[in-house]
């Protein structure tokens, strides 16, 4: 049998990052093949060229035997390969039917739209997936499992032959998920054949006739699912050991630094009504907490909140060492010994036309400065001395941000943190885009963070993570803290079960 | 350390600053050559005042302009401030001094108090712009929009109101006429001005928080910086600086004119701080790259006046469009390696005949006065450029195949 698509030697490079060096494999008509590796890894970076999304990179691809080069999204449409994205790309403004025939609308002539026809046709493509949206309803009002439904109807309406997921699974819940694996067998008896990007072991070993395993944007292995295991994968898919965590003594009994009591957010508009519902907590001198939660529990409001950056001001109470505080602005925040590493680097985070030092001291520029005029010499030495403390790879502090890698780049939004001298660092899921070496660096540094006392509040996406460098565990589902854990108790298990209770 | 920062040599020769003075080097040597009066060689002292002034004029409002694009907004409405403040000193020299208004010999703390007044009005535009951009939530786009419409209208009403119904004021004191549009005294407190614009934007803890909000808001905020002050302060600058220039425009026109006067200045200085290297993402710019920037867009004018003969600001507008789309177009080029296709697609073949027939108009335009044109002179030249246009199309295309 031909393989339908043969990926050779494809390399991608960006800025100073080698996203994909490399990689070959091919990928048979009908089956479904799974990509894993960890974040950073390539997967998605190597999605995008197959899908057209970027078009420049080097090496080649075929399809059924023939080269192919798209130039956009359009052109691997039109070649019958459809992309499920992990963020969707769908306009919200808009009705479930314009959104699947969006570019390439119905009309009668004249050119008017013929929005009956498209509606008819909606109806049927979403029949065709056992669901019972309307094709009217605006995407906004869809649940998120519902939206990425619409999404692979579109790829339907498209005749796609070749669809590719990108970690489907992410933000849905366990009843959404049931329902995208009946979608999925479907398809499949269609004879699509679909490329699954994923790092949960579970699915994927339900799901896959082969698995790919990526490693630092490099091909790692092809394997027949029926003859690997979980572990091999895993093993596969880490490389090498990360590093063992130095354990330190829990502070359980110690001081109260922050707590929280009854902390909630409105969400006006939202059928919901909440972002957060009476949400108490208590974080501990030299603690590191973890919070856990499917994608749109709340993790990063709840760190929004306690960090005075929330849209509205959320209700209930939050005391820093025992006394009631409220903050409206970070600044106040940041004033009285908070901290935060925001969760999207690039959008929240980094000043991209900045230097490294500039992007380091931004938090801390009143104490290297008298009267309001900066000193460089003392701007200098204190991005130096957290370049150096952090281990941060950088030609200079002159440097451009944008020349570190995503790890580094993180690191210096930790240094400016550190400088601002905290108490309590939240840390909205740091290691997201990091790659695995940098990641096992930054637990380390979490690690020595929190026996120096401080109070730590980390979200991640990756559970495993989290049960790695948390002392205690919080689970969020839908707003509302459904599970609490300790280091010995939790299991991805439990916590998968508390975050995806279903509220009334 | 160090071995990749690159030289100060290096560093230097990729500065906008140091191209845009080569480029300004450029237009007054081919202007040297080219005006057919030779202005520039028989008169330096009145060609270099004039130019002078004009940049002078144009960089002080320009450098609020660029304050305020550096900071990630947008001031619209300098212009319609420039004709306020005009509108404003004259009107407060009618209420402080009837007598000396209609006698012409105003008393100097009469000056004084209209010229704190004016400022003080600037002040209160800037602060009415923070406001509806950080409180009311509107885009800078918006609420300056609103006020370079608004804000004329105002004070035309303003001057009928003050003056007996009339559309202008008149300035009333020869003397301190003078003394106002002095181009050395203006000129000195525009370099003061301009010193401390650059203090505060690279130097100081405050420009540095300007440059890190322009470049990315939301992260600006997340760190603690204060983003509804730092606006306020952008916007009661930009307003302040384009006060300033309404009382010199004042004195050097003679009169207020709330219904020309200053209109469409907004998009020159918003266009020089462009040349001069502002990015209007935001975060990106300098004020030394704006004043060059002034500079080089005025001297522009002026040599294309000169050349052209017409002495008549016709062409101002076309001179800034292009000189904007080819600075900014240039200083993209540096950014990516790659040749970007600017003929080689459809609309790119569409723009070959309109960007011909344009330069045929154009020089028709220019030169029809001279004896020597010919109506044959113009459409030969838009073949030319249609030809040269094609060419480099053609060379786009085979440059594209062969990647």
């Amino acid at each position: 049998m031909e393989p339908v698509i043969s990926i050779r030697n494809i390399g991608k490079q960006f800025s100073a990052v080698r996203a994909l060096d490399n990689v070959s494999f091919d990928v048979m008509p009908g089956e479904l093949h799974a990509v894993m590796g960890e974040n950073g890894a390539g997967k998605s970076t190597l999605m995008k060229i197959l899908s057209g999304v970027i078009s420049d990179f080097e090496g080649e691809f075929r399809l059924r035997n023939k080269p192919v080069e798209f130039s956009s999204t359009r052109d691997a449409e039109n070649a019958g390969v459809s992309i499920i994205h992990q963020e969707l790309n769908l306009v919200e403004q808009l009705s479930v039917a314009a959104n699947i025939f969006l570019g390439r609308e119905s009309r009668s002539w004249l050119g008017i739209l013929n929005q009956l026809e498209m509606d008819d046709r909606a109806a049927a493509l979403l029949a065709e997936l056992d669901t019972n949206l309307f094709p009217h309803a605006l995407v906004s009002t869809l649940r998120v499992g519902d939206q990425q439904l619409v999404e692979i109807a579109k790829a339907l309406s498209l005749q796609a032959e070749i669809l590719i997921m990108d970690e489907p699974t992410s933000a849905l819940t366990e009843s959404e998920v049931e329902r995208l694996y009946r979608v999925i067998e479907k398809l499949r008896t269609k004879g699509v054949t679909i490329l699954y990007i994923s790092h949960k072991m579970e699915e994927v070993f339900r799901l896959a006739d082969r698995i790919t395993v990526l490693r630092d944007g490099q091909f790692v292995q092809t394997l027949d699912r029926k003859e690997t295991t979980p572990r091999a994968i895993a093993h596969l898919m880490v490389g090498r050991d990360i590093a063992p965590r130095i354990k330190h003594t829990t502070a359980r009994d110690s001081a109260v630094v922050l707590e929280t009591k009854n902390l909630s957010l409105l969400w006006p508009g939202h059928s919901r009504g909440w972002r957060l519902q009476n949400v108490s907590l208590k974080l501990h001198r030299g603690e590191i907490l973890g919070v856990a939660g499917l994608m749109g529990a709340g993790r990063t409001e709840l760190l929004e909140c306690l960090f005075g950056a929330s849209e509205l001001p959320p209700q209930g109470e939050i005391l820093i060492d025992g006394q009631p505080t409220r903050f409206s602005h970070p600044s106040q925040a940041m004033k009285a010994g908070i901290a935060m590493v925001t969760e999207d680097r690039k959008r929240l985070g980094l000043f991209a036309h900045m230097t490294v030092r500039e992007n380091i001291t931004v938090c801390a520029l009143g104490d290297v400065s008298s009267a309001g005029v900066i000193s460089r010499t003392r701007e200098t030495t204190a991005a130096i001395s957290q370049v150096n403390s952090l281990s941060i790879k950088t030609d200079s502090p002159e440097a451009p941000i944008t020349t570190l890698s995503g790890g580094n780049q993180q690191k210096c939004i930790i240094g400016r943190c550190m400088l601002t001298n905290p108490k309590v660092l939240l840390l909205d899921d740091p290691t997201r885009g990091v790659d695995i070496g940098a990641k096992a660096e930054l637990y380390l540094l979490m690690e020595q963070l929190a026996s120096d006392g401080m109070a730590i509040i980390v979200t991640s996406s990756e559970l495993p993570e989290l049960l790695t460098v948390s002392d205690r565990i919080l689970v969020l589902s839908e707003g509302v803290l459904t599970g609490e854990f300790s280091r010995s108790e939790a299991t991805e298990q439990k916590i998968m079960e508390a975050a995806t209770k279903a509220q009334a | 350390m160090s071995s990749t920062t690159p030289s100060i040599l290096r560093r230097l020769w990729s500065s906008v600053e140091f191209k845009l003075i080569l480029a300004w080097l450029a237009v007054v040597i081919a202007t040297m050559v080219l005006d057919p009066g030779h202005t520039y060689w028989k008169n330096p002292r009145d060609s270099s005042e004039l130019i002078i002034r004009q940049t002078v004029l144009l960089g002080f409002f320009a450098l609020g302009s660029a304050v305020i694009i550096i900071s990630g907004g947008i001031d619209l409405s300098s212009g319609s401030v420039i004709a306020m403040s005009a509108t404003v000193f004259g009107s407060l020299l009618i209420l402080l001094d009837p007598e000396g208004f209609n006698s012409g010999h105003l008393e100097t703390w009469v000056v004084i108090v209209a010229t704190i007044g004016t400022l003080l009005s600037g002040a209160m535009v800037g602060t009415l712009h923070a406001w509806l951009i950080t409180c009311v939530g509107l885009p800078p786009f918006i609420a300056t929009l609103a006020t370079l419409v608004g804000l004329r209208s105002f004070s035309r009403g303003l001057t009928q109101a003050v003056n007996n119904n009339k559309s202008q004021i008149e300035f009333p004191d020869l003397v301190w006429r003078d003394h106002i549009k002095d181009v050395t005294s203006v000129s000195i407190v525009f370099v003061a001005l301009a010193l401390a614009v650059w203090f505060l934007m690279s130097r100081t803890v405050i420009g540095r928080h300007l440059h890190a909000m322009g470049g990315n808001e939301q992260a600006a905020k997340l760190s603690g910086i204060p983003t509804d002050r730092l606006k306020w302060l952008a916007y009661v600058l930009g307003a302040v600086a384009a006060s300033m220039v309404g009382i010199v425009y004042f004195a050097d026109t003679g009169a207020a004119k709330p219904d020309i006067q200053a209109r469409g200045y907004e998009l020159n200085a918003i266009a020089a701080a462009v040349i001069g290297g502002c990015s209007l993402q935001g975060g990106v710019g300098t004020i030394l790259g704006t004043v060059l920037g002034c500079l080089f867009l005025r001297t522009v004018i002026d040599a294309v006046n000169k050349i052209v003969g017409t002495g008549a600001d016709v062409y101002e507008g076309m001179i800034v469009g292009i000189v904007v789309v080819m600075a900014v177009t240039f200083s993209q080029r540096g950014v990516s390696s790659r040749i970007r296709p600017f003929f080689g697609t459809t609309i790119g073949w569409a723009a070959i005949p309109v960007l011909s027939l344009l330069a045929g108009l154009s020089f028709m335009l220019f030169f029809r006065d001279r004896p020597w044109f010919g109506a044959w002179h113009a459409v030969v030249f838009g073949i030319i450029v249609a030809g040269i246009l094609l060419v480099r199309g053609i060379i786009e295309i085979r440059q594209k195949r062969a990647v």
